[in-house]
Parts: structure tokens; C-alpha cells; sequence
């Protein structure tokens, strides 16, 4: 059947996916895969945090207060002479935690929004985007701050009184619950530029012809949205994932550094540099350990995301 | 072969309607298009760009972009009027008993799955195949089609294919299901002219093979020629002539259909002679003139056709045979 000249063509190499021709781009490119080592160590030492610290990052030792860095404690000591390598490494372990959290909420939040508004289009498309665009003209610090001053306080007390009626362990405990507040009001907010990524690409794959095809084949919706329009999405989605990630970090930092955000004791890079601010004349390395971990983080995924750009829309770049 | 028995249509459209929203308001498209499909036949559907071919075929199974609608006629389809199902039904009909195979390979496959998914994913969802038959099923199509090593090009991408494989490809997942009708809109365009030709053999091949019918979609007269039981013509939204297509080559009636025949060039032309061509363009929607379409273009246009719309009528001596032209009438008439 076939005519025999066509075989010529058949090599017997596996198939290069997409992907596979994206990885080889961006491994070409110095500073992306800097920023890939750099986001990678940071992640393992978020995840391997309590077999890495030196010491326990809440053990106070007032003989040691405000140490320079030394061989017994490489970033120093604090004012109530706690381990400030530890207390880094926990801030590193809150800042990832956060940043993956919010934005898989986020991300999740805005892809279905956005995928869905850009693909019936019509009045759901106009209720979806009003609702985005109402979202966005919340200033994020605000929010958090009323979460924070409004919710924060019942909650504690509601977990305070159900300790003193069951006595449950469970209710002691208030550090999820910071947390929880936290992830809480910064996927509320950071959605919105995920649902507008996702609705701009859904219009503009929508009308190509793989996806009429698809519909003739009688394909359902929810299959066409999920198998032929968000993976020629996603190109876009992941790079402005990386930056999202970088954000959310910076965020969380932010909102600790104001107070707002996780509490102490929980260590975060930002409320480390708030402490380190106050007294940062006298004792530099407290604002310099938590500061220069968090630029470097920021540094590394805006460089990643840079080569994940450059490598996802090879046309864009050169 | 023995001619297939045409007398009970799979697919008959009738005064098919369809508008575009403009800023004027409604225009008109298609026109209340006739067209019928016999069980194992091949149609031809013939006209130039924007005479409204491919929005017929995809209005038939309801897929017109968003502002152009359906406003009238009925396209009943093995019982069953297209236009009126319901959407779960009308999802039945599209891949199971209707294949498409459209006009861009390069565009019309999704880049980021492999050909062998998009071959299982119509047997997975009509036929209910488990994965490893659905894999099984989707080498035999590709085998089929003309693939040489289909077990190891089931695992490529589109874009490691050539123009005519895919195409081949899309002709496979058109094929999956066992349509009864496959619709090729354009298949062969946006290929050079060597796979052309062998694209129209494989359709060929197959049609004999599985005795479905075929509409072919097309502004390449002579491309199909070899191909096709019959041809439609069509011309601004409405046909103008419906001929088998032996007759239609010996004996092409309106001035349109002459006009698309004269403009296929021949060997024996003279080098330095120009193509010839159909002075003009086709009416703008919204902007139809009152009578024949084709009046302003036409060189035989006489004072009826620019006052009244021709009826689309049978010929005497061959009743297969349909015209719209005043003018091929009334010579019908007086050789009669």
C-alpha cells in the first residue's frame, strides 16, 4: 500500500518530545540552570531541614547572644542566642512551604477559572473575568492585614476555648493555624494572573483547527479542555509558575517582615530581617544570613524563569 | 464495480440556510443548498474559496464559528435530522457515524500528543475499546493508511511527521470509528501535488474497502475527476449545478461550472497563452444580487437573470442531471 520510497523516512531513533527539546534548550542557557541548582539545593534543604540544622532553632542560650559567625556557628547567634544557620534553614522550609502551597491553590484556582472562561466564552466569560478583575483591584497587603486583625484573633480564641473544653492536644497547637491564614489570604489573592495566562491562551487555541477536529470527533468538553487546550497552555503557565513561586516567597517574607504574616516563633526569612533591621548596626550578620538567602532565592527562580521563557517559546527568544 | 444503489440518500440536506452576524445585521451565506448523499457514494462538493463549502459540511454537524448560524432546512442523516438532535446524540453522530478529515495536516493534529493517542482517543470514547485494543485497532489504521513502520510511529509527535503523513494520519482518526460518511473538506490542499495524488488513491482504496460514502470538498475539478460518482457545484451558497460526473465533464451546462473546466490548464495549451480565468468575485454576503448569483459575472446573463433566482432543474434526457441557469433551460427547452 504504502509507496516503497516512503520508508526511507522511518528511522528507528525514539521520538524527541517537545519537552525533551525544551529541557536541551534550557540546560544551553548558564544562568537558568544557575538558578535551577540554586532552586534545587534550596529545596532540598527545605526538605531535609531537621536532619541539617546544627541546633534546634527555638533553643534560646543566653551565654552565646549575638555572635559573629564562628566554626561552632557559621551565620552567628541571635539576641536571645539562638542558632541563626537553624533558624535560616527553618525560614527556608516556611518559605517553600508557603510558595508551593499558594501557588498550587492559586494555579489550581486560575487554571479552572481561566480554561473555562476562554472556552464557552459568553456571559460565564464576562461573569468570571468581572469577578477576577474585582479580585485584582484588592490591594494584597490590605487584605491580608483585615484577614490578619479580623480572623486571627476569634480563631485563636475558638482554639483556645475548645483546648479548655476537650483538652485536646490538637487545639494547642497554633502554628498551622498562622499558617493556614496565610496560605489562605495569599491564594485568595494571587489567582487572578493564572485565570487571565490561562483565558488569553484558551481564545487563542480555541479557534485552532486541531480543536474543531476534536469536536468532530465527538469528544466531550471537559476532555477537550483537558487533553487539547491546557497542555498547549501550559508552556506559558510553567515559566510564569517559576515566577510565581519566586513571588510567593517574596510575599511571604513581606507580609512576616510587617507582622502580619507567620509569627514568631516560627522562623521566617522575613520576620528574621525584621528583628536583624533593628539592630543591624551593631550585629550586620543578623539582616545580612536571612537577606542574602532570600535575594538569592529570588534571583534564582527570576533566572530560571527567564530560561524556562527562552526554552518553552523558542520563537520569542534570539 | 456494480453502481451502488443511490435511490435511498444517507444524508439529505434541503434548503439548508445559513447567516453570518454583521454589523448590517443577518447576511446570507448559504442559500437553501439541496445536496444528497447515497449510500456509497462519492460526492463531490466544487466551488471556488468562499462559496460557502465548508461551512456546509461543518454546519452539518453543528460546529460553525460563533456568530454564523444555521437558520433554516433540515439535513437528515439515516433517519435522522442533524439540525435537531440533541448534543449528547449529536456527540454519537461525530466520530462515530460522520468522520472529518480537514484541510490543514500541519494545524488540524494537536502538537502535544502523540498520533497513536489521537487515533485511540474516538475508539476509547465511541466504542468503548480498552487501551491495549484501542492500540491494537489504531496500527492496523495506520497500517492502513499507508504508514510504513506503524509500530514505532504510533509514538510520534506530529511535528516528526511529514505533510502527507499526517494528513494520512487525520485520515486514520476519520477513519476509526467505521463512519458511514467521511467528509474530507479540502484534504489534499495544503499538499504538493505528487501526494496529492497519492492521498486520492488511498481515499479511493478505502472507500472501495469499507463502502462508506464520501463527501469531498474541493475547488480542484481536476483533481477529482477520477474519484468522484457525482459532483456538486457551488457557487455563492447555492448549487448551480448537480451532474454525475462523467456527464458533468462531457457536457457542463451553466456557465460557471464551463467557466471552472475552462480554467484548468492542459498540456496542450500553448506555452505563452494566458490561464484563463472567471472575471470578477464572487458576491460579498450581505450583498447578494437579486436574481442568479452568477449574473454579474456571467457573459450570457440576460434581463430575467438579474430580476429572478433559477430553480435548480432536471434535464430532460438525463434526469441526474441538475441545472440552475435561465438561459441552459430555455436551450434545454428548445432542443427538446
Amino acid at each position: 500500500m504504502a509507496p516503497a520510497n516512503l520508508t526511507a523516512f522511518v528511522d528507528e531513533d525514539p521520538p524527541v518530545s517537545l519537552w525533551r527539546d525544551a529541557w536541551h534548550r534550557l540546560f544551553r542557557n548558564k544562568l537558568a540552570v544557575a538558578g535551577l541548582v540554586i532552586v534545587i539545593f534550596l529545596a532540598l534543604v527545605a526538605m531535609f531541614g531537621p536532619w541539617l540544622t546544627p541546633y534546634d532553632f527555638l533553643t534560646q542560650n543566653l551565654e552565646v547572644r549575638n555572635q559573629a559567625p564562628s566554626l561552632a556557628h557559621l551565620f552567628g547567634t541571635d539576641d536571645l542566642g539562638r542558632d541563626v544557620l537553624s533558624r535560616v534553614i527553618y525560614g527556608t522550609r516556611t518559605a517553600f512551604v508557603v510558595a508551593i502551597v499558594v501557588t498550587t491553590v492559586a494555579v489550581a484556582i486560575g487554571v479552572a477559572l481561566g480554561a473555562i472562561a476562554g472556552y464557552y466564552g459568553g456571559l460565564l466569560d464576562r461573569t468570571i473575568m468581572w469577578f477576577t478583575d474585582m479580585t485584582m483591584s484588592v490591594p494584597n497587603l490590605l487584605l491580608v492585614v483585615v484577614i490578619n486583625a479580623s480572623l486571627k484573633t476569634p480563631v485563636t480564641a475558638w482554639m483556645e476555648a475548645q483546648y479548655q473544653a476537650t483538652l485536646n492536644p490538637f487545639y494547642r497547637q497554633t502554628v498551622w493555624v498562622d499558617f493556614l491564614l496565610v496560605f489562605g489570604s495569599m491564594a485568595l489573592i494571587s489567582w487572578p494572573p493564572y485565570a487571565r495566562l490561562v483565558r488569553a491562551q484558551v481564545l487563542s487555541i480555541r479557534g485552532r483547527p486541531y480543536v474543531t477536529a476534536a469536536r468532530a470527533l465527538g469528544l466531550t468538553n471537559r476532555l477537550i479542555i483537558m487533553r487539547y487546550i491546557v497542555p498547549n497552555a501550559v508552556g506559558p503557565l510553567i515559566v510564569s509558575v517559576s515566577a510565581g513561586l519566586g513571588t510567593a516567597m517574596v510575599l511571604e517574607s513581606a507580609f512576616s517582615f510587617l507582622g502580619v504574616g507567620v509569627n514568631p516563633p516560627t522562623p521566617s526569612w522575613g520576620n528574621m530581617i525584621s528583628d536583624g533591621l533593628r539592630v543591624w548596626q551593631h550585629y550586620p550578620h543578623l539582616l545580612a544570613a536571612p537577606a542574602a538567602v532570600l535575594g538569592l532565592a529570588t534571583v534564582a527562580f527570576s533566572f530560571l524563569g527567564d530560561g524556562l521563557n527562552d526554552a518553552l517559546n523558542p520563537r520569542g527568544s534570539k | 464495480m456494480t453502481a451502488p444503489a443511490y435511490n435511498k440518500p444517507l444524508l439529505d440536506v434541503r434548503g439548508l440556510t445559513i447567516e453570518i452576524e454583521t454589523r448590517r445585521g443577518p447576511a446570507v451565506i448559504v442559500d437553501g443548498i439541496n445536496l444528497t448523499v447515497g449510500k456509497g457514494e462519492t460526492v463531490g462538493v466544487v466551488g471556488e474559496s468562499g462559496c460557502g463549502k465548508s461551512l456546509t459540511m461543518l454546519s452539518l454537524v453543528r460546529l460553525l464559528p460563533n456568530k454564523i448560524k444555521v437558520r433554516g432546512g433540515t439535513a437528515v442523516f439515516d433517519g435522522r435530522d442533524l439540525l435537531q438532535m440533541s448534543k449528547s446524540e449529536l456527540r454519537q453522530v461525530r466520530g462515530g457515524k460522520i468522520g472529518f478529515v480537514f484541510q490543514d495536516p500541519m494545524t488540524s493534529l494537536n502538537p502535544v500528543m502523540r498520533i497513536g493517542d489521537q487515533l485511540c482517543e474516538p475508539l476509547i470514547y465511541h466504542r468503548d475499546m480498552k487501551k491495549a485494543d484501542a492500540r491494537k485497532r489504531a496500527i492496523e489504521l495506520l497500517k492502513l493508511v499507508g504508514i510504513p513502520g506503524p509500530e514505532q510511529r504510533i509514538d510520534a509527535y506530529p511535528h516528526e511527521l511529514s505533510g502527507g503523513m499526517r494528513q494520512r494520519v487525520m485520515i486514520a482518526i476519520g477513519l476509526a470509528c467505521d463512519p458511514e460518511l467521511l467528509i474530507a473538506d479540502e484534504p489534499t490542499t495544503a499538499l504538493d501535488v505528487t501526494i496529492q495524488a497519492q492521498i486520492v488513491d488511498l481515499v479511493k482504496e478505502l472507500r472501495r474497502k469499507l463502502g462508506m460514502s464520501v463527501v469531498w470538498i474541493t475547488h480542484d475539478l481536476a483533481l477529482i475527476a477520477g474519484l468522484v460518482d457525482r459532483v456538486a457545484v457551488l457557487y455563492a451558497g447555492t448549487v448551480v449545478e448537480d451532474a454525475p460526473v462523467g456527464e458533468l465533464f462531457k457536457r457542463p451546462t451553466h456557465p460557471y461550472t464551463r467557466g471552472l473546466l475552462a480554467s484548468i490548464p492542459k498540456l496542450s495549451d500553448e506555452r505563452a497563452s494566458r490561464l484563463s480565468s472567471i472575471g470578477g468575485t464572487p458576491p460579498e454576503p450581505g450583498r447578494r444580487p437579486k436574481g442568479c448569483p452568477f449574473a454579474p459575472r456571467c457573459g450570457l446573463a440576460e434581463p430575467i437573470c438579474h430580476e429572478h433566482v433559477p430553480a435548480l432543474l432536471s434535464f430532460a434526457e438525463e434526469p441526474r442531471h441538475r441545472v440552475a441557469c435561465f438561459v441552459a433551460q430555455r436551450q434545454m427547452m428548445e432542443a427538446a
